[in-house]
Order: C-alpha cells, then structure tokens, then sequence
C-alpha cells in the first residue's frame, strides 16, 4: 500500500472516530434530543438539569473511557501478537485478567466467609480496583520472574495459558460457594463496564494508557525485527530479553490499568490488530501502531452506542456487545483476506 | 311446614360436610369447607373435624404445582383418600426453618424451643434464638450454598419449613424422600404487605395454635388498617424512589410490589409506581437520573447505610436531589449481634411497623410518638 493512500485511510478514519464520538454522545438509553445534547456541549445548558448532567457527567466521561480502553487493549494486543509471532496472542495471554479476575473473586465471592459486619467493606467499587491491580499485578511479577528462566518464548505463552487455568479453577470454586447476589456482581464485574469513573480515575486511566503507548512507540523498531524470527533479530543487534522485559511492561500497563477499571474487556485487543492489518495491508508497526489506536477506539464507540439501545432503558453489558459484533465481523473479514 | 324442610336439608347437607366421606381434589376447592386464609395468595387452609388440609399453590414466583398436605393430631386415623398426600403430625415438636423470615414467627408463638437447625445462624438476629444458639440447642446445616442434605437428615426434624425457588427444590425433594416433610414457605413471593404477614398462620397450624397466630394476625391487619386510614387524611403525596445500582444497572421494585403498596398505603407517590409487576425494575441510570433526579424521598438504596459509603461505591448518586438533601432512608442500617438485618427478619412479620416507619418518613406530623424501627436515615 503506497503512502497517499495510507494516509487518505487514516484521514477518512480520523473523521469516522470524530463522528462516532459525537454518535456515542447523542444516544443513549434516554431519547435526548440532539439539539439538546450539542447545546449542553457547546453552550453548557439543557432543557433540564437531568440531561445536562447526562450529557456531561455520564456520557462523555463513558466515552472518554470508551476511547482510552479502545487504544490501550489493541495496542497490547498488537505487542503480545507480535512478541509471540502469533496471531491468536491477545493481551491476556500472559494470565493477567484472570488474575484480575481471581482479585475480584477473592473480594467479591470470598466475602461471603467473612463476617457479616465486615463484608460491606470488601464491595466497594475501590476494592475492586484494588483487588484488580494486585492480581494482575501479582501474575505480571510472576511472568517477570519467568522470563529470567525460560529462554523460548513460546513456553512463557504456556505458562501464561497455563495460569489462566489455574486461577480459572479458582475463581469456579469461589462461585461454586457463594451466593447468587454475589455471582451475580462477579458475572457483572466481568462483563466489563465503562461507566462510574470519576474524573480523577480517567486521568489515572489517561496517564496509564500514555506510559504504556509512549513504550511501545520506542519498541516499534524492535517489532518490526521481531517479525522477522528471534534470532534474526538478535543479529540485527535487538536485545531480545531486554525486549520481552518492555513488551510485557507495556502490555502490563495497558491492560492491567484497563481491566483494573473497565473490568475484562474481551475480543477487542484481538480482532482490533487484526482488522487494522487488513484494512492497512502493511506488517510495519509504525502504520498499525496508529491504526490500532484509531480503530480500537472507533470499535468500543460504536460497542458502547449500541450497547445503550436506544429508546429502552435496557443496556447491555459492553463485554457482550464488542464480542457480538466483532465476532461476525473479524471472521468475515478473515474469509476474504486469507492471509493475516 | 316449608321451614322445617329446609332445616332438614341444611342438617343433612351439614352432617354429610362434617362425617367423614370428603373428597378432596388436588386442583379444586374443597368443597363445603372455606379457606381460612384472607390476604396470602401462596396457601390455602381448610380446617375438619379430625386434621386440617394445607395447599401450597406459590412456593416460589412461577411455579406450577399445587403441593397438598393434611395436617392432623393422629395422622394415622385420617380418611383413606387422604393416605396419599404428606402428612403432618401436629402440634410439631422439631423444626427446621430455612428463612430469617420464618422466625419472628416462631417468636410471637413462643416456640423457639422446637427449633433444631438453621442454615446460617449468623443471619438470625432475635435474641432469643441467638440465646439458643449460644447453648448449642440449634445446629448450623449451611453448606455454603444453602441446607447440607446430610446435615439436615441428621437433625431428623419433624418437618422442615423450605424456602427458595426451582433451584432449590432439588434439594428439598431429597430430603422429603428420606421421609421428612418438606413444606414450602412462599411469604418471599406474596406481594400484599398483609399476605406476607398472613403466613404466620402457616405455623400457628403446624403447632395447633392458630388462634395464636390468628389473633396476632388480626391485631397486625387492624394495626395496619388504621395507620393506613390515619394517613390517607393528609392531602400532601411526597415523591419517592427506591433502588440502587448494580454495576451499570439499577435496580428498585416495581409499582406492584410490596414496597410500592407500602409507599402508596404511607400517602407517598412511588415514581415508578406505573411499572406493572411484582418483582424488580431494572432500569439504565440515564432513565432512572431523569426519572427520580429532583424526588424528595429515596428509601431504600440497597445496603447503604452512609453517604460516604454511597459516595465511594459509586459517584453518580450525589446527583440526586434526595442525596443533596439528606433524604435517604436505609432499612440496612438496623442489625442484629452476629451482623443479620433487622428489616429482612422482622419486615415480613410486622408490616404495620413498616408501614407506620414509612408514614414516620413522608409525614413526620403524623405519628409524632412513633419512633423509626425498620428505617433509619442514612449517617454521613
């Protein structure tokens, strides 16, 4: 693909996330009207109180979260596919959401054994947070140690699969003997949410997603080599094991603070540097670094917008939604273009 | 001349009612004998001469089956076309009662005594039964989910009052089949303030004390009546909601429910009171800001009993005006020593308290004396 037309694409898509985030604002499961909503944006008033916080307290913070979480998990995605040359990798492969997951279900359905009066400590939104961080965290030291030991990179891929399973095991236990309010505020833990963030924690959130993608700008060199096999690399004068060190960083980072927040957002962080390769025809990571972040973002718009249905006061968990769409989508986008 | 025929034919009529040729049809009424439940829309009961006949027809939201069981001081001299249905000795001696709810009940009847076992003895909070408890009379038979099969054949009560829906009937029908009955208590799907308090009847006919129980029934209805009468004169109808959320959904009851009928009985308007239905609303927070952002009132925000704990768990709940202004009232807040909730035990018992609490809460002149039970405001 030749440079002009790279760049018509990344101007026509540019246009489509600016839409799209005007989209996201205008709908939602209340009917507001759109004049309304540009007046509360541009003019800051609104025919009622209720819609202006709406507008600006619920919505636009959700889409703020919408486009952080839609550059961060494509861009870890990318990284991890790349690291292990392959196409199946994800941001997850390393175990970190399960040991999210395994957080949350310590302190969501291992509350049940603790004492009556101590439980409504351990359900507050920031514990969640907190047991969130802690477990990804927890399995990202883990895999930190392993590199040191493991010298293929395809066996850090089975340890990270196989600590997927381990804290999967876990976690089914948990559910097993707790009780339904509390698997029911697990199941809707990962069903991931974008919404109730403070401004404070999207700023958390911001800064996370910038460190994460500033290292990753610096590996895009060393991406682009890695394609190419390990030891090829390594004549090319890439240090790999200080490589891995910065990929499983970033990737950390990115995801860790997403699922911290959003809860574990599945599907976009594989199809995502999937469809950006299809769409840009191009391996060269400069090009799908940009790429990844702008159709990410687009895709958890668009997630989120349908996720309100319009007109019913029904929302769907945007878990659901990005798999439902995405899923058909990627699959027929593989079937024309064979080779990704 | 004429008179004294029909006198014949009522005795004759009335002589065939009370001998011992009655029919009994699992799906129909029983004839000549009237159901003495009034309010409950779970169970029916027909009191005879010689045993009584208890019909669950809603132990749980949805269920099908009409579950028949005759009740009866010798259950061996009842009528042959009975022998197929469970029988019940009473007055029952051992129980095992599987919901908070069902113990204010043995409470008012003064027969904690009978009282075996209990899934999850934290959760009871009267004091006499956590008397008992301390002195080992009553077992713990919590697996972790909910009644340990083994556990609950070992207690060997004499009967066991279950509660919980389809999910859980696997459980019980195995308990039954080791030869313990198992009598479904539907109050948690009664819908009517006074029908869920109409289940003490339940075990006033299990321990043969129904005049107990119906009396305390009647005490409560009038109660209830009359703080409902007291109210209806005030010509003011403060707005209020209900509910809190769940991750991205809220959830409030709704407008047929037992909590709308009593913000409705306390001369309070429930915003949500048009939604039909018994269970619960779940609404997107866009809808429920714009439907209840400037309602006065807000009872029964979950299990919050703290703005700051409100706050913390979750930041679009200040933007409610009853948030600003103070008027959140928690029925969380009112615990027992081992940490149960006051409200989940005691509520379904005593809906004239309830009602009086929320009447205390919308219009404060009313019942000046009244002190608040159920219902507390929410601490900073």
């Amino acid at each position: 693909m030749n440079n002009s037309k790279t760049y018509l694409i990344f101007i026509f898509l540019s246009i489509v996330l600016v839409a799209m985030f005007f989209v996201n604002l205008a709908v939602g499961s209340l009917a507001i009207p759109v004049s309304e909503v540009f007046s509360v944006l541009f003019k800051g008033e609104a025919g009622k109180p209720s819609w202006e916080y709406i507008v600006l307290g619920f919505r636009l913070p959700k889409a703020i979260v919408a486009i952080l979480t839609g550059i961060s998990l494509p861009i870890a995605g990318m990284l991890m596919q790349s690291l292990f040359r392959n196409p199946m990798a994800e941001p997850y492969v390393l175990g970190l959401s399960s040991g999210a997951s395994l957080g949350v279900a310590f302190v969501v359905l291992g509350a049940g054994f603790l004492p009556l009066g101590i439980q409504q400590y351990a359900t507050s939104a920031y514990s969640l947070v907190l047991a969130s961080v802690a477990g990804s965290f927890l399995v990202l030291f883990a895999v930190l140690l392993a590199i040191n030991k493991v010298k293929s990179t395809a066996t850090l891929l089975i340890i990270g699969l196989m600590f997927s399973s381990f804290a999967g095991a876990f976690v089914g236990v948990l559910s097993y003997f707790s009780t339904a309010e509390d698997l029911k505020r697990f199941t809707f833990w990962a069903m991931g949410s974008l919404s109730n963030h403070s401004w404070h924690d999207i700023f958390i959130l911001f800064v996370a997603t910038f460190a994460g993608i500033i290292i990753c700008l610096f590996l895009i060199k060393s991406l682009n080599t890695l394609m190419l096999g390990e030891s090829y690399a390594q004549t090319m004068g890439v240090n790999i094991r200080k490589t891995r060190y910065q990929i499983i960083i970033a990737t950390g980072i990115l995801t860790g603070s997403i699922t911290a927040f959003v809860g574990p957002i599945a599907f976009i962080g594989l199809a995502v540097p999937h469809i950006s390769r299809i769409v840009f025809k191009t391996g060269n990571h400069f090009v799908l670094f940009f790429a990844n972040m702008i159709i990410g973002a687009i895709v958890l718009l668009l997630s989120d917008t349908l996720s309100q249905i319009p007109g019913s006061s029904m929302v769907l968990p945007i878990n659901a939604v990005t798999s439902i769409i995405g899923a058909p989508i990627v699959i027929s986008m593989l079937l024309k273009h064979k080779n990704i | 001349m004429f008179q004294n025929k029909i006198y014949l034919l009522l005795f004759i009529v009335l002589s065939l009612v009370a001998g011992c040729k009655k029919t009994i049809k699992e799906t129909g009424n029983i004839s000549g004998i009237s159901n003495e439940i009034q309010y409950a829309k779970g169970f029916e009961m027909y009191d005879f001469e010689n045993f009584k006949i208890l019909k669950i027809t809603q132990p749980w939201q949805g269920a099908t089956e009409t579950t028949v069981y005759v009740l009866a001081n010798d259950v061996n001299n009842i009528p042959d076309s009975l022998a197929h249905l469970t029988k019940v000795q009473i007055p029952v001696k051992s129980i095992v009662v599987t919901s908070t709810t069902h113990i204010p009940s043995l409470v008012t009847l003064n027969e904690t005594t009978s009282l075996k076992a209990f899934p999850g003895l934290d959760f009871i909070s009267s004091e006499e039964v956590q008397r008992l408890i301390n002195e080992d009379k009553i077992k713990e038979i919590s697996d972790g989910i909910g009644v340990n099969f083994e556990l609950t054949i070992d207690v060997n009560p004499e009967v066991v009052i279950a509660n919980g829906g389809n999910d859980s009937f696997e459980k019980y029908r195995q308990i039954q089949q080791a030869g313990i009955p198992v009598i479904y208590n539907g109050d948690w799907v009664e819908y009517t303030p006074l029908g869920k308090a109409e289940w003490i009847k339940l075990f006033g006919v299990l321990y043969d004390k129904e005049e107990e129980a119906t009396t305390f029934f009647n005490q409560v209805v009038a109660e209830y009546e009359k703080a409902k009468q007291t109210v209806s004169k005030t010509t003011s109808k403060p707005t209020v909601f209900s509910g809190a959320m769940y991750e991205d959904i809220w959830y409030a009851p709704q407008g047929d429910s037992w909590t709308a009928q009593i913000i409705a009985d306390a001369g309070g308007e429930y915003v949500w009171a048009n939604h039909s239905g018994t269970g619960s609303l779940s609404m997107a927070f866009e809808q429920v800001l714009d439907d209840a952002q400037e309602v006065e009132y807000w009872i029964g925000p979950a299990q919050f009993v703290s703005y700051s704990e409100m706050q913390h768990a979750n930041i679009y709940y200040k933007e409610f005006t009853a948030f600003q202004t103070k008027k959140v009232y928690t029925y969380s807040a009112r615990k027992g020593v081992t940490g149960g909730l006051i409200f989940y035990e005691e509520a379904t018992n005593r809906p004239d308290i309830l009602l009086k609490d929320y009447i205390c809460v919308l219009h404060p002149e009313v019942f000046p004396e009244h002190e608040l039970y159920f219902l507390a405001p929410l601490t900073d």
